[in-house]
């Protein structure tokens, strides 16, 4: 378990030594673009990786920080000490002005998006007379040799500076990878939708890994800057930076803290060396290399090198105390418990198709109510409506008496509403324990709290306890992808309870799984009931709604036809004819 | 000034239609099975270099090299989906990125191997000048322009009355439908590629005798075709005729009035914007 960071220790110490045995400045020179590079691919990493968002235009960033630092230091004399922090906040606003529209928007166009930002800001500083046109920047020379300046006449001082660059990325990164953080951007990679209805604030943590990256890669432009001693468009702003940045991550491995500094050496050096081999025609050749690695990567092994190197062996889990097997006893719930969802009118059309019209419906404190009807009722649409995935035409809903309807889906969550989705959508690639952990509460939960922090030992222990009586606790350290249909359902509903929200929506929780589990997840659910949920579940399964429902809501072609106990609704006339068509 | 502006309007409507000759092969791959290629314009700037060795080295006239270089890079595309695009069709979205990313660097960096970092042209004297709605444009830009034109046309009836048009439209819609009744989707997405590459290559060469090449031009084209195909409506062939005519008329309207050094600022500034706007794009519909 200590290993990794042993190596990585015991790498560190050799790379601070270093310059003292080998002097050659080509070598050092060469280092000090693989400290740089490697620094900026792991910022790259956290917004590309994590979070999934591919950015093409990174170039921005770095240039921006170039700028800043150069435009400070030489216009007003400031310290690059304090320069880099103001290109960072600089790179990190524009960043943040750019993805707040852009986050909006799925698939391709982010990439896109980037891509153009990239050429712009390219297209302005070549044309910015303030910031020196075409002509560029030149760092005065007056400040050299001064630590106050951050700039000198030999190498080793570069170098251990862009190692420190690389290190602090390596640290953030690994700060976020070890916390919630990490957890959270990548389930926004994996699957949005089912992060929000947690109660995951998406956008935010997509910006909050945008801004974090900007304000890294500017770090790296400041100092590529202090080093090179002249910035222009072309040698801070080129598309190649954008390009490598996104090799040397991707190659190493996307979304794992050591890629990027794998991918760094492997990536810089062969660039490096193949130049000065090679020389001008043969320039090229180390990059038709890196296109076939980038392809063999998508094809084959999407965590690059470290994939190759390192065996998926996830690390070892805190053991978590008070695994008892049956959630703890509670008075017995039922019918008859104060109002806690109140839905109002609620209509929702598309096109001509009316699917929901003026659904009426309340909700008790601790009952388990059913909501049974034909396919195409608007069972489900109800759902998407309370939940904020679709937004309704009218119609009020409140979960004890706070208005949810318009609200973002994560809002709706934090208001106290759950939901499980009729196809079962887990996080594939994490954890079954890192998946059920998405599940704790998000309400008030600040993103550097949650990127220097664990979920309190409470939390975890409480999951613990859920996933014993879940019996997936000794699955707890596999990826979900690998569980089966009906355990995959099991954990959805562990993470939709484990925050003990105010009502559990689940769509259909027993379709498609086998008799016995079906019977389990009908355990599961009174047992739940009984430590105080509730819930609303739809289901077509008739005979498992009767055994586990107080009260059942019949819906068809839009409308609730009636509300009552199950057995009483089971032997109606218009329910007779609308469901079985007698 | 209004005659300055009325000139760079009917030169930009001229080399609008070139962009969208370059984004109507991005657009149809982009359309029928929804994958992004980045690499399309290195295809452009191979069929440049293409295009100039046939004219430097065997002396053929642009206009007779289409026979050759057109069907070529039809196989390119075809052998490009069989290679490497059939394996991710269904892969997750970064990796659908990440393998036409590698594609653009083999090609690009092929080429800079190849024919180094110089910067080749077809370079004819005394060409004339074509009057165009009483403003004079350059022979060459005018034949591109129809030939852009006619591409769009032919393309147009293609999808709209053979069979195979139609079966391509269908596997464009939804792959399962489509393969139910039995349209064989994999052979339709290998023809997208053979198709989409050779407009792109029919966009090469007519490109060739008034815009130089050189390994990297593929950058400012990929923005450009993105760009286009954003701003027409992606999905749909008018969408990418629509959105190159807007940009070659933003391009030179706006670079006349204010200043020619911005003028791409100018285009991508309404592509981001359009992006964020209507991300549908001009023509599109919403939703999809």
């Amino acid at each position: 378990m200590k290993r990794p960071q042993t190596l990585a220790g015991l790498v560190l110490a050799v790379l601070v030594l270093l310059p003292a045995a080998i002097q050659d400045s080509f070598f050092l020179n060469a280092m000090v673009h693989v400290f740089l590079f490697g620094a900026a691919a792991q910022a790259w990493n956290l917004v590309g990786g994590y979070a999934g968002q591919i950015s093409f235009g990174h170039a921005a960033f770095f240039g921006i920080g170039a700028y800043t630092t150069a435009w400070l230091l030489s216009r007003h004399g400031l310290s690059p000490w304090l320069g880099i922090w103001v290109g960072a906040a600089v790179a990190a606003g524009v960043s943040l002005a750019v993805g707040y529209p852009t986050f909006r928007l799925r698939r391709h166009f982010f990439a896109l998006a980037t891509l153009a930002l990239a050429e712009i800001a390219r297209i302005s500083f070549l044309n910015w007379e303030a910031v020196g046109a075409a002509i560029g920047l030149y760092l005065p020379l007056q400040y050299r040799n001064r630590l106050a300046y951050l700039m000198w006449d030999s190498k080793p001082p570069y170098y251990w500076t862009a190692l420190a660059v690389l290190a602090l990325a390596t640290a953030v990164a690994w700060a976020v990878d070890r916390h919630r953080a990490g957890r959270y951007l990548r389930a926004v990679e994996q699957d949005e939708d089912a992060a929000e209805m947690l109660g995951i604030p998406t956008r935010r943590w997509k910006l909050f890994a945008m801004g974090l990256s900007a304000a890294l890669t500017a770090v790296t432009g400041a100092v590529y800057a202090l080093y090179v001693l002249y910035i222009d468009p072309y040698n801070v702003m080129a598309s190649r930076i954008s390009l490598l940045v996104v090799v040397i991550a991707l190659l190493g491995g996307r979304g794992t803290v050591w890629g990027p500094v794998l991918g760094a050496p492997f990536v810089v050096l062969l660039n490096e060396y193949t130049r000065a081999w090679l020389g001008g025609r043969g320039a090229g050749a180390d990059f038709i290399l890196f296109g076939l690695a980038v392809v063999l990567v998508s094809l084959y092994q999407p965590r690059g090198l470290i994939g190759l190197l390192v065996r998926p062996s996830p690390r070892l889990l805190p053991a978590v105390a008070g695994a008892q097997g049956d959630p703890q006893d509670a008075p017995p719930a039922g019918a008859g418990g104060p109002l806690v969802l109140q839905v109002r009118g609620m209509e929702k059309a598309f096109g001509g198709v009316r699917a929901v019209r003026g659904v009426d419906l309340e909700v008790r404190r601790g009952e388990i109510l059913g909501l049974v009807g034909p396919n195409g009722a608007g069972k489900s649409t109800l759902f998407d409506c309370l939940t904020g995935f679709v937004r309704p035409d009218a119609g009020q809903a409140a979960v004890d008496g706070v208005h949810v309807l318009g609200l973002p889906p994560h809002r709706v969550a934090w208001a106290g509403l759950a939901r499980t989705f009729q196809n079962v959508r887990v996080f594939p690639d994490l954890s079954v324990w890192d998946n059920l952990l998405c599940g704790a509460e998000h309400r008030g939960e600040g993103l550097w709290e949650a990127t220097v922090r664990e979920v309190p030992p409470t939390v975890q222990e409480e999951a613990g306890r859920l996933l014993r009586s879940f019996n997936l606790w000794d699955h707890r350290q596999r990826p979900a992808g690998e569980l089966s249909y009906g355990q995959q359902k099991l954990l959805s509903l562990a993470m939709a309870v484990l925050r003990r929200p105010r009502v559990v929506l689940l769509d259909e929780p027993a379709a498609g799984v086998n008799p016995v589990l079906v019977e389990e997840i009908g355990r599961l659910i009174r047992a739940l009931n009984a430590s105080g949920l509730t819930f609303v579940v739809i289901e077509h399964n008739m005979e498992f709604v009767m055994r586990i429902c107080h009260r059942v809501a019949f819906m068809a072609e839009g409308q609730v036809v009636t509300v009552g106990r199950p057995e009483e609704v089971q032997r109606d006339p218009r329910v007779l004819e609308l469901y079985y068509g007698r | 000034m209004t005659e300055l502006v009325w000139q760079a309007a009917v030169s930009g409507v001229v080399l609008g239609l070139v962009y969208a000759l370059v984004a109507l092969g991005l657009s149809l791959i982009w359309g029928v099975m929804d994958v992004v290629n980045l690499a399309h314009a290195e295809y452009l700037m191979l069929a440049m270099y293409a295009t100039y060795w046939l004219w430097a080295l065997g002396r053929v006239d642009p206009a007779l090299a289409v026979p050759v270089v057109v069907p070529v890079f039809f196989g390119l595309g075809w052998l490009t989906y069989q290679a490497l695009v059939r394996r991710i069709v269904r892969a997750p979205l970064a990796a659908q990125i990440f393998a036409t990313f590698g594609l653009l660097f083999i090609l690009r960096y092929g080429a800079f191997a190849a024919f180094g970092p110089n910067v080749y042209g077809i370079w004819r004297p005394g060409e004339g000048t074509v009057p165009v709605l009483g403003v004079p444009v350059a022979a060459s830009k005018v034949t591109a322009g129809l030939v852009s034109l006619a591409a769009f046309g032919l393309l147009a009836a293609f999808l709209r009355y053979t069979k195979t048009g139609k079966a391509l439209q269908a596997a464009a819609q939804s792959r399962e439908v489509a393969l139910a009744l039995g349209i064989p989707v994999d052979r339709m997405y290998a023809l997208s590629w053979g198709l989409g590459i050779a407009t792109v290559a029919l966009a090469g060469v007519f490109l060739i005798p008034f815009y130089q090449v050189s390994p990297t031009i593929g950058d400012a084209f990929l923005l450009l075709a993105f760009a286009s195909v954003v701003l027409g409506g992606f999905g749909r062939v008018d969408g990418a005729l629509v959105g190159g005519l807007s940009i070659g008329l933003l391009e030179n309207v706006l670079g006349t009035l204010i200043s020619p050094t911005f003028k791409f600022l100018f285009v991508f500034a309404a592509f981001v914007a359009m992006l964020l706007v209507r991300p549908q794009g001009l023509l599109g519909d919403v939703g999809r």
